[in-house]
């Protein structure tokens, strides 16, 4: 018999190996070898982003007909120039020429018409973490991996950066404060509960932080967090969401510690998530964390949904029925020994498996 | 093929973003029937990425429920029907599951070819990223650059009547062919060219071999003329051709359903014209499924249909969408409870990543409905601008005379109580006249949607069958009169035994009169001068035959639009007042 529960699985492990392909949106070229080491900062890839094209016209450009317009050309299609180089010309007494715009290259010549591209600005693809590349196709994608703690969020802002990570307040659910941020916090990662104003991150951004790592995050500081030039993760949700027990002990355990936060945007279909990495030693080979958890006894989850939201428990039993909550939705559940001994019955829509 | 009449047993299977759903018809005593039906999680995002193997959970409830083996040791359907009755003849499906389609529109004229396309693509799951027309005042260059920085799966190009337009259409086409040659790193586009068909050899030879383009009928034969349905056919297979290499387990449903495989929406729309074409000229007949990812508006006039798929607006990863088209203020007005707007926001930013959930507790129902209703509205809202005139929203801000309006979508379906549903749906639509509501709990439309294709006497037969939940008939008086008058004296006379009922309804009252579902009773309506309850004016009294449904016949007398105080707590008590007078509330 299959099994009708595989929830999203969210990891959070003291320590695993990470293995991560970094891919640049249009083929480029690939700047490291397999089994280089790489530090988070390290270029790995690079590619012109989207060039830009011009049509020039050759025949109203240079004044002659359009039949004799191909004698005065003097590029062919895929010529790359530089900017200045002549494509057309020279025609008559003034020796009226064209010119290249930009440094580019020439994709089509026709009737009296040269379609050229400038070349665009240089992507750099950064490795994020510090590792090992064990794998690229040369052109677009390499493949790091280290060891480490894995922490995998919910939400990110789109940036990353790599620093040591301080602790900012004392506990889980401590909202973040303008007056604890100090300049001894200059350039660190940083570890608060909730944030639900926006003075603290423009605080953050006068000291140089690398990043902020928050259990819930204020749904209407999404647009701030997005123009914040550091990385923001967030672990649980957008509002009141404490950091959630295992994780928050995972990270003040490794405060101190210098830690890769990469802030990607989560998208539907796409398995990436945003997430921090611990880089840390492993004295022997360890596996990679599961992708595919299906949910049976004993498994360790997550209440993604009031009540309950963000607690931590393991699964006791799979309700045979659907149980009827408070709402009057009815929904397959299962039931949950909690983290502090309370067994509740959970719609299974609202768990996820955590690694 | 199974004995019994010559039939056969069919299984469809609906692939959407939260819910895979598998519903087996068979014949039961000369008729068509649904059998069963299979739901599960789907699985076509994280961590599976492979939407076979919700299909497959789907079909082992089926299994589960009936005892009829679907599928074999090798985890295959069974097809066709074994001697042993094991297996189904035909498998159908739908899906709307997958990353949207990223998709360019390129026309010549804005309000011809450029709007019909646009039309085109508001019919489909698609992301539009871009859009070029003749009088945009880009250069060709920039039309280039822009194509190139959409990075589009879909490039749609209309323009030029048939034998009209040539030149400009086959410039365009040229600047298309150029950019779609140039996207980087080999991603290819897929064409469709849906404009001037006397153009055919000349644009395959613009585009080269390199791209794949369809050529369909022009969307704009004539400068009056718009004709959507044939292109609208081509445009479903490419769409699964795009799905079918991004989605994996997408090629396994094309084989299996051997070419009826269907978008969700197109599916869903087959069915509205069909009941417009049953139900007569005199009332449109309205669709809307609420999905997860995308919110399907169907409607159909005298068998004309009108489809647009907001997949900007729906109930799960979709959601935010709802901020872009309004305000806070507009949900939280249709909340019985105080809750802090910034507690709905978050809510709306929660349930997008994390769409599969379901609120467990009360104010987050109410919370999940109050959205609901909105995203209803507004996808109403932006349907109708392309209704035909006179059922427009430019020349008629009230909805039309509509019968019957067919809901579906796991919100709904999965209601507390049909009161629940109910009431959203009134809020939401706020029918005018007298309307059938009906619920599709099973999700059933698209299967019958598709199953059309190679069955076409099975739909017919399930939509009579009773598989699908009457609401109930609502009766929606249109006109102004002050809160409390009398405005309208109903008399209901049941056709089995029971009371009758006599009784005069107020401005502003939601009344609900029992009347089970199947029991038929006779409605007389006697609208007081001013007041319109759709017998050909204000004040023209009419009876007509009725029929019951899960909450009765409902007398919605709270005015059209609907009234609601400034005040938040008199709005809140107010919403609290309908809950009970609909019996969503104990």
């Amino acid at each position: 018999m299959r099994n009708f529960y595989i929830p999203p699985v969210t990891h959070v492990i003291p320590l695993t190996t990470i293995r991560r392909e970094r891919v640049l949106p249009v083929p480029g070229a690939v700047t490291v070898r397999v089994n280089e080491k790489v530090q988070a900062s390290h270029v790995v890839a690079e590619a012109e982003t989207v060039p830009r094209h011009f049509f020039l016209d050759i025949v109203r450009g240079l004044g002659v007909s359009q039949q004799n317009v191909g004698r005065y050309i003097v590029r062919r299609e895929g010529d790359r120039v530089d900017a200045g180089e002549v494509i057309a010309g020279p025609v008559g007494i003034a020796r009226r020429t064209i010119r290249a715009p930009a440094n580019g290259r020439i994709i089509t010549i026709s009737r009296g018409r040269v379609l050229f591209e400038a070349r665009g600005e240089l992507f750099a693809l950064r490795a994020g973490f510090p590792g090992v590349v064990i794998a690229t196709d040369g052109t677009r994608s390499v493949t790091i991996e280290a060891t480490g703690a894995l922490i995998q969020a919910v939400w990110g802002n789109g940036k990353q950066d790599y620093g040591v990570m301080r602790m900012v307040g004392e506990g889980p659910a401590d909202r973040l404060k303008t007056d604890q941020l100090d300049v001894n916090l200059r350039s660190a990662v940083l570890v608060a509960g909730i944030c639900d104003h926006p003075a603290p991150l423009h605080q953050a951004t006068e000291l140089s932080v690398r990043g902020v790592i928050l259990g819930g995050l204020a749904s209407d500081l999404i647009p701030v967090a997005q123009r914040l030039p550091y990385s923001i993760v967030v672990l649980e949700g957008f509002g009141e969401r404490p950091i959630n027990a295992p994780t928050f002990h995972l990270l003040s355990s490794n405060i101190g510690r210098e830690v890769a936060i990469d802030g990607q945007q989560p998208r539907p279909y796409q398995l990436q998530r945003p997430e921090v990495i611990i880089p840390l030693p492993a004295t022997r080979d360890i596996e990679l964390p599961d992708e595919v958890i299906p949910l049976k006894l004993g498994v360790r989850v997550r209440v993604v949904r009031a009540p309950h939201q963000g607690e931590v428990g393991a699964v006791q039993s799979i309700i045979d029925q659907a149980v009827e909550y408070p709402s009057g939705i009815r929904a397959m559940s299962a039931k949950i020994e909690l983290a502090g001994g309370n067994i509740v019955a959970v719609p299974v829509a609202n768990l996820e498996v955590l690694q | 093929m199974n004995t019994v009449l010559d039939a056969d047993a069919l299984l469809a299977v609906d692939v959407g973003t939260v819910n895979t759903r598998a519903s087996l018809f068979d014949v039961v005593d000369g008729r068509y029937r649904l059998i069963a039906t299979g739901r599960a999680p789907s699985t076509a995002g994280p961590p599976l990425f492979d939407i076979s193997e919700s299909v497959r959970m789907s079909l082992e409830k089926i299994q589960s429920i009936t005892g009829r083996p679907l599928m074999d040791e090798s985890d295959s359907l069974i097809i066709p029907v074994t001697n042993e009755g094991a297996g189904v003849d035909v498998f159908v499906s739908t899906t709307s599951a997958g990353p949207k389609v990223r998709t360019v529109l390129v026309g010549l004229m804005p309000g011809v070819s450029l709007q019909s396309v646009r039309r085109l693509a508001s019919s489909a799951f698609l992301e539009i990223v871009g859009e070029i027309g003749l009088t945009d005042r880009r250069r060709d260059a920039e039309r280039i650059d822009l194509i190139i920085a959409a990075r589009p799966d879909l490039i749609i190009v209309a323009g030029g009547t048939d034998g009209g337009a040539v030149d400009s259409v086959l410039q365009m086409v040229e600047t298309v062919g150029l950019a779609a040659n140039l996207l980087p790193g080999g991603r290819q586009t897929r064409i469709v060219f849906a404009g001037n068909r006397h153009l055919g050899a000349s644009v395959m030879e613009y585009f080269g071999e390199r791209l794949p383009v369809t050529m369909t009928p022009n969307v704009r034969p004539s400068l009056r003329q718009e004709d959507l349905a044939p292109a609208r056919m081509h445009l479903a297979e490419v769409i699964a051709e795009v799905r079918s290499s991004r989605v994996a387990g997408f090629d396994e449903l094309e084989t299996w359903s051997r070419g009826f495989l269907l978008p969700t929406a197109d599916a869903f729309g087959r069915v509205i014209r069909y009941l417009s074409n049953i139900y007569g000229p005199d009332k449109g007949v309205l669709g809307i499924d609420l999905g997860a990812s995308q919110t399907t508006v169907a409607a159909a006039f005298d068998g004309a249909l009108r489809i647009t798929v907001n997949s900007d607006l729906g109930m799960g990863a979709s959601l935010p969408g709802l901020l872009k088209h309004g305000e806070i203020a507009d949900i939280t007005r249709w909340l019985p409870v105080e809750v802090p707007e910034y507690r709905v926001r978050d809510y709306i930013c929660n349930k997008a990543l994390q769409p599969g959930t379901v609120p467990a507790e009360t104010e987050e129902l109410y919370i999940e409905y109050a959205l609901a209703r909105e995203v209803i509205r507004l996808a109403l809202g932006l349907a109708r601008s392309e209704w035909p005139a006179g059922k427009d929203s430019s020349t008629l801000m009230l909805l039309p005379p509509l019968e019957p309006i067919v809901v579906s979508g796991g919100v709904l379906a999965r209601a507390p109580r049909p009161a629940h549903a109910l009431l959203t749906i009134l809020d939401a639509l706020q029918p005018t006249g007298i309307s059938t509501l009906v619920l599709d709990p099973h999700n059933l439309t698209p299967a019958l949607g598709v199953a059309a294709g190679p069955l076409p006497v099975l739909p017919v037969q399930v939509l009579e069958s009773g598989s699908y939940a009457s609401l109930g008939t609502v009766v929606a008086p249109v006109g102004s009169a002050r809160f409390g008058r009398q405005i309208l004296r109903v008399k209901l006379e049941r056709e089995a035994d029971g009371e009758d009922m006599t009784g005069e309804i107020r401005m502003g009252q939601l009344v609900v009169l029992p009347l089970a579902q199947g029991e038929k009773a006779r409605l007389t309506l006697r609208p007081e001068r001013g007041i319109d309850v759709g017998f050909g004016g204000p004040g023209q009294a009419g009876a007509l035959r009725v029929a019951g449904g899960a909450i009765g016949l409902i007398i919605d007398a709270r005015g059209r639009p609907i009234f609601m105080p400034k005040d938040p707590d008199r709005r809140r008590e107010l919403n609290q007042k309908w809950l009970w007078d609909i019996g969503a509330m104990e």
